[in-house]
């Protein structure tokens, strides 16, 4: 999908319609990376409606010459969750997070979303190695840098690039056909 | 780096994912300006990314869209009169209510000085008018006194101090015969000690008796030092002597401050 930059221009200048849109092109994907941070979906609704104010009121500060929109958002969000979780009132709530992926969140769901195709999905993700999982986790979800990811899976630089990259492309095969 | 490469290196990927480093994030950007084939990858490679993630989502409540739109409206509008101007007519409404107090505080405390005031000039006025009244009649009581002593009726005598007691004293008397009337002036005499007073008597020579006319004493007194004294027996000559207090039925002798003849 080609990035909508006239509805970030508009929306950087106030318009409540683009502003709108934009929320209905990216709100389920921020959800979702935002949910399988926080895991709860209470506090993933809230922190969804923080990322997109924090969307609006910032949204000079993105540039649609320089990176993407959406790795723009997704920065915003993956921040906001993880501020989320270390957050005293969470801690009191949620123990134990680190065992769980999106892999298990998908496995685990009755009620997958519509617009995409769950079915072929829930296939990819069965069927996807153990390494994938645990890279896509890292570099997409809990936004780690390359150089993390590759210190904490121990993994040189080189071969967590191009194994990603072949993770991406099977999920590609399977989403986009 | 051909736009081949950069599609097969695995940057692409991690640039989505916001994984790449400073350095290289660069080189990626300028790719994509460049090489359509390269914006095309990357495009796809955040419809999987952004796909994925769906999949991942829960169900979402269009309550969290109503509640975001809600808060960038509340922001706005508080923003709003931030930038409002300052509100002239009220502040000028207020000072202009503040100084009416003022005005109305200081107008009260003036006219309380002001009935303070007008109250001590009574009081003084009220003092001055009694002085004046007291002065008007002393006036009135001196000229009735120098009236009557400067009339024909009257005989002044000077009686001298007596030589063993009061050689200094003296007292002036003025003396109506027929009607029987005496004034006495005691200027010249000494003021009586504590407990003690002067005592006039009238004097027949031969062969002496003293009367006792009255005493030296506020009753008697007609006005600065001069006393009054009526209805005694003819005398022949008058005497003062210092008598305790209340007057002696005789005179004390050696208490005779003055003694003096008066012409029949």
């Amino acid at each position: 999908m080609e990035q909508p930059n006239q509805l970030i221009l508009e929306m950087q200048q106030g318009n409540e319609k683009a502003f709108s849109r934009l929320y209905s092109m990216y709100s389920e994907a921020v959800h979702g990376i935002i949910y399988s941070i926080v895991l709860d979906e209470n506090i993933a609704e809230e922190v969804l409606q923080d990322v997109f104010i924090k969307i609006w009121n910032n949204s000079s500060t993105y540039s649609v010459h320089k990176g993407r929109f959406f790795t723009w958002i997704l920065n915003i969000a993956r921040n906001t969750a993880i501020d989320e979780t270390r957050s005293k009132s969470f801690k009191n709530a949620k123990k134990n997070l680190s065992t769980t992926n999106f892999v298990d969140i998908i496995s685990s769901s009755d009620s997958l979303n519509k617009k995409t195709n769950a079915i072929g999905i829930k296939k990819f993700v069965d069927a996807l190695k153990p390494a994938c999982i645990k890279i896509i986790d890292l570099l997409y979800f809990k936004g780690f840098t390359q150089a993390e990811a590759s210190k904490t899976l121990d993994i040189p630089l080189g071969t967590l690039k191009t194994r990603n990259r072949a993770c991406i492309n099977d999920l590609r095969v399977m989403v986009l056909g | 780096m051909t736009a081949e490469e950069l599609i097969a290196s695995g940057k692409l990927e991690l640039y989505v994912c916001g994984a790449l480093a400073e350095d290289e994030i660069d080189e990626v950007e300028r790719a994509i300006s460049e090489f359509p084939e390269v914006k095309k990858e990357t495009e796809l490679i955040e419809d999987s990314l952004i796909n994925l993630a769906e999949t991942v989502a829960p169900p979402l409540p269009a309550m969290v869209w109503t509640y975001i739109l809600n808060s960038i409206r509340k922001v706005r509008e508080l923003k709003e009169p931030k930038v409002r101007a300052i509100n002239w007519p009220a502040i000028t409404g207020w000072a202009a209510a503040i100084l009416f107090m003022g005005g109305i505080m200081w107008m009260l405390k003036q006219n309380n000085e002001l009935n303070n005031d007008i109250q001590i000039t009574n009081i003084e006025n009220t003092l001055l008018k009694e002085e004046k009244n007291k002065f008007e009649s002393q006036l009135a009581d001196n000229n009735e006194i120098l009236e009557i002593l400067r009339s024909k009726d009257y005989q002044t005598y000077t009686l001298p101090g007596n030589q063993a007691v009061a050689p200094e004293a003296f007292a002036k008397v003025y003396l109506n015969k027929n009607e029987v009337v005496a004034y006495i002036d005691v200027k010249g005499l000494p003021s009586a000690p504590r407990g003690k007073v002067y005592q006039v008597w009238s004097l027949k020579m031969e062969p002496l008796t003293p009367s006792s006319m009255g005493l030296i004493e506020a009753p008697n007194e007609v006005g600065n030092g001069i006393y009054k004294f009526s209805d005694f027996p003819v005398a022949e000559a008058f005497g003062i002597t210092l008598e305790p207090e209340g007057g002696s039925k005789t005179p004390t002798l050696t208490q005779l401050y003055i003694l003096g003849t008066v012409n029949i």
